[in-house]
């Protein structure tokens, strides 16, 4: 689903990482920790795609992909309902209304689907940027800091979603500051000073 | 067409941004006379350049007015990475960069004209003008604005970049609208209106994949 061969990346005047060599199977997990700036976000950059500046190689056998990075692409002058709306259809994708209300009510956020964005806390604003991966088929998921910012009902409803995701034989690639469950996680991969 | 609809629902959301191109537009045409001289002649003579210089001015003011949102926000990235063709993207941005900033400008053109004590006919070719050049404008500005998003010291940047790009919309504009409609002008500027529809949105396709790189 997701391979890795000598992955490196130089930026910023120092090799962020160097040599990476992973895989993603379907129906796997892979951690990736590490502290802050080490690449965690960078290397999540160059899998999404968003980045070309590396060495290496890196295959997506994947049908889609989706990702979660540290800007969730949602607008603070649109509502929350429209947001989700606009990034479905990013996806190509077109649920009903009542689809969508079924999944915000998931999240905890059924009584914020009128709101704006921009008036939302961080926590919800991130649970409204999940919303698409529940409702969405794509085959990867790279979640880049996914649980922080979470509360702890947005945190085991995201663990859920995540295994649910796996269990369906789809590809997970998630990073944390500190290593999570250890029953969910099938590799680990360590960033940072040797 | 979801994004198209998500630009439409931006605008109507920020009425600021078209009042401010207005009063930009409204202001400086109210100033010159006071700044030049109150002469209908003369004010007549300078009209039709005015109301471009301004129109110019006005699409470069506003040029990473959306851009910049969609970069700091992150849904630039979700645009890059989704499923619609980016060059679709590039060019929705391009008309919604010219219904908030320019259309506004080119509707109230006659009102612009009647304080240069410009004449009907003058007006009518220049308001051509401005529909089909002003799109042209916008093009290029979506592209420049793109160029320099996450940029330091972007806006100068854009100034320099953009320029020599606008100039030619400018002239022929202007042109045509002063020799009240020669084809030759009104052939030229459609024309680069169609070379600009053709090419830009996928030059600017390709600039938004090294932005959000940045």
């Amino acid at each position: 689903m997701l391979r890795s061969e000598s992955l490196s990346c130089f930026r910023q005047g120092r090799w962020l990482f160097e040599d990476l060599d992973f895989e993603v199977q379907s129906g796997e997990v892979l951690q990736i920790i590490g502290d802050n700036g080490v690449g965690k976000s960078t290397l999540f950059r160059i899998l999404a795609g968003l980045l070309e500046d590396y060495d290496g190689k890196v295959e997506i056998a994947a049908r889609s992909c989706l990702f979660l990075g540290h800007r969730y692409g949602l607008n603070p002058r649109l509502t929350v309902l429209e947001n989700v709306q606009f990034l479905m259809a990013l996806q190509g994708e077109v649920p009903s209304e009542d689809t969508l209300l079924t999944a915000l009510a998931k999240l905890g956020l059924l009584d914020e689907t009128q709101q704006r964005c921009g008036e939302l806390s961080e926590g919800q604003r991130k649970r409204v940027a999940l919303t698409r991966f529940l409702l969405s088929n794509a085959e990867l998921w790279l979640l880049d800091e996914a649980f922080s910012a979470l509360d702890h009902h947005g945190r085991q409803t995201l663990l859920t979603l995540c295994q649910s995701h796996v269990d369906r034989g789809g590809g997970l690639v998630f990073s944390s500051h500190q290593a999570l469950d250890p029953l969910m996680v099938d590799k680990t991969l360590r960033l940072g000073p040797a | 067409m979801g994004l198209l609809k998500r630009e439409l629902r931006l605008l109507l959301r920020s009425p600021a941004e078209v009042v401010q191109s207005l009063l930009f537009g409204v202001l400086v045409v109210a100033l010159f006379p006071l700044a030049i001289t109150p002469d209908p002649d003369v004010l007549r003579q300078l009209s039709v350049g005015l109301i471009w210089v301004v129109t110019l001015l006005t699409s470069l003011l506003a040029a990473d007015r959306s851009l910049l949102s969609d970069f700091e926000d992150g849904s630039l990235e979700q645009m890059v990475l989704g499923v619609a063709p980016l060059w679709w993207v590039c060019l929705v941005k391009s008309v919604g960069h010219w219904l908030t900033a320019l259309l506004p400008l080119i509707v109230i053109t006659p009102l612009l004209g009647m304080m240069l004590a410009m004449t009907s006919e003058t007006m009518l070719w220049l308001m051509a003008s401005l529909l089909v050049g002003t799109p042209v404008l916008s093009l290029f500005c979506v592209l420049g604005a793109m160029m320099t998003l996450g940029l330091n010291r972007g806006g100068a940047l854009l100034l320099v970049i953009l320029m020599p790009f606008l100039v030619p919309p400018l002239v022929l504009g202007t042109q045509w609208a002063m020799t009240l409609g020669q084809p030759f002008y009104g052939y030229l500027l459609a024309g680069l209106l169609c070379v600009s529809l053709m090419t830009l949105p996928f030059a600017t396709a390709s600039v938004a994949r090294i932005a959000v790189g940045r």
